[in-house]
């Protein structure tokens, strides 16, 4: 697992040249849109001149005048658009090879990242954990490798579902919902399970009536799996098809793992187990690795925070203990 | 006439409720009961694995031998039969302190420790005893629930109606506890 200050080292030593470069081009882009921007608004107010001018005697030859200057300006407005777009279109692209892919490499050489790629809509459903029929589904930044003894894949993704309605006039209404939004994980288990076990957030707590719903889950055709570690039921509840497997890969000491992983990450985290691989899903409100147009690229809170977002996915491997083979599976 | 139909369904609906009540607690026994036969049988594979640990680790120790035979006697044991309940859970820790001993001796025979046979041995032993103690642990839930139908109101009514009995649950004996340990010495 690499550091903070090991990764600093590396920003500035092998990441500034290229980002400062990436950072003047921000910079054009910034510019050459503001101008774009008051340009049109300029091309407006000429506009809205020349209409209060209309059918005025006197003012005939200045609505001519100011109507050229309006249409020069729209023009030249149109090529400064034209040429942010061309430039806008490649520098995610480049930002995501020159940056996120180099942070990807450093944390482990063994891994790969396509930033055009995501986990499929089939692995996330066959996590088990959100039910909801999938309409629209996509996502980006894929990565995927071994670490140590484990392979793993993760990529962000985003899938949501339809509401259409129908009003008293006969006007449909199509509505888009998210199911989930933020990085979803898959890791080969290091042991072997035929059944499935779904470890989704305690949202009720503690007490009778919220034990009584957590158990009736009609929605699900696993069981309710009452564990016997106070901590991990704080921020878990768990369903399982066979309540012996259940236990046997929810083990003492995994429990533990993941409830200290939950104390640390406070992100929404969902968790399943389906024919000995593990799914995990953390839920993030932003875009991952997506710089903002108005912030300086080159300062390291920005690095840093893909780094982290990179590392956490990583981690899961290290910290759930997945490198620990001393079972069957190799 | 009226007093009659009264009395009459609050009959029904007793006997509806002592029919619930009484379904119930078969139902979370007989989960005890399956939750108990799946520790036999994990408990049942641990002992098939018995003979081909013997087999390939008599080769190399020779200063284990008689905790070798011991455990072979005590497997056949218990693959016998007609021993109780009790008797089984005792042989059975018995059976998993030697054969903690044993892989703790593993760590004085290198030549043992890279033999490919034993690690795959060890491998499946490890994933026994995890889905024993995950068996276990699925018995102490279901007897907790039955238990506490068995105590608490009205259900408790019901279980001293019919004689159900509370059961006790699966103390992690010392045992248990020095196994977690050795894995972690092999991990």
């Amino acid at each position: 697992m690499k550091s903070l200050n090991e990764f600093e080292s590396f920003f500035e030593k092998e990441m500034m040249p290229d980002l400062r470069l990436l950072d003047k081009r921000r910079k054009v882009i910034v510019r050459r849109s503001m101008m774009v921007v008051l340009f049109s608004v300029l091309a407006l107010l000429l506009l809205v001149v020349v209409y209060m001018n209309f059918g005025k005697a006197d003012g005939q030859d200045s609505n001519i005048l100011w109507f050229i200057i309006a249409g020069v300006l729209i023009v030249v407005g149109g090529i400064i658009a034209g040429s942010v777009w061309a430039r806008d279109k490649t520098f995610y692209t480049d930002f995501k090879t020159q940056v996120v892919e180099r942070i990807v490499t450093f944390i482990s050489p063994d891994l790969t990242y396509e930033p055009k790629n995501h986990i499929g809509s089939d692995s996330f459903q066959r996590s088990r954990i959100f039910l909801k029929n999938v309409d629209r589904y996509n996502g980006d930044d894929m990565v995927q490798g071994k670490i140590d003894k484990t392979q793993v894949w993760f990529s962000e993704v985003k899938a949501e579902y339809k509401n259409t309605t129908t009003d008293s006039k006969g006007r449909t209404k199509t509505t888009w919902h998210t199911i989930f939004k933020g990085m979803f994980f898959i890791a080969d288990f290091n042991k072997h399970f035929q059944t499935s076990t779904v470890v989704l957030p305690n949202r009720l707590g503690k007490g009778f009536l919220a034990s009584f719903f957590n158990k009736m889950n009609l929605a699900r055709r696993e069981k309710h799996v009452r564990l016997e570690d106070p901590d991990f039921n704080k921020h878990f509840v768990v369903y399982g098809e066979d309540q012996i497997e259940a236990r046997y890969v929810l083990s003492t000491s995994l429990m533990q793992r993941i409830t200290e992983f939950k104390e640390k990450h406070p992100n929404p985290l969902y968790i399943s187990f389906v024919n000995s691989f593990l799914y995990v899903a953390i839920a993030y409100n932003k875009n991952l690795f997506e710089p903002s147009y108005f912030k300086k690229l080159t300062r390291f809170s920005l690095v840093k925070e893909f780094f982290e977002e990179i590392q956490l996915a990583v981690s899961i491997v290290e910290e759930l203990n997945l490198n620990n083979r001393i079972w069957t599976k190799q | 006439m009226e007093g009659s139909v009264v009395l009459l369904i609050v009959l029904g609906v007793f006997a509806l409720f002592v029919i619930l009540g009484y379904n119930r607690l078969v139902g979370l026994r007989n989960t005890v009961d399956k939750a108990f036969a799946s520790i036999d049988a994990m408990a049942k594979k641990r002992y098939d694995l018995i003979p081909n640990l013997v087999a390939t680790v008599s080769k190399y120790m020779e200063h284990e031998r008689g905790t070798l035979t011991d455990i072979t006697e005590m497997r056949a044991k218990a693959v016998s039969g007609n021993l109780s309940d009790n008797e089984k859970v005792d042989l059975d820790n018995k059976i998993s302190r030697a054969m903690g001993g044993i892989m703790v001796a593993v760590e004085n025979y290198p030549d043992l420790k890279a033999n490919q046979n034993f690690l795959q041995l060890q491998g499946s032993l490890n994933e026994i005893e995890e889905q024993l103690s995950a068996a276990r642990r699925a018995y102490n839930s279901a007897v907790t629930d039955y238990n506490n139908a068995c105590q608490m109101f009205p259900s408790n009514v019901f279980a001293m109606m019919f004689n159900f009995k509370t059961r006790r649950l699966f103390e992690i004996t010392e045992v248990e506890r020095q196994n977690v340990d050795v894995k972690s010495l092999f991990g």
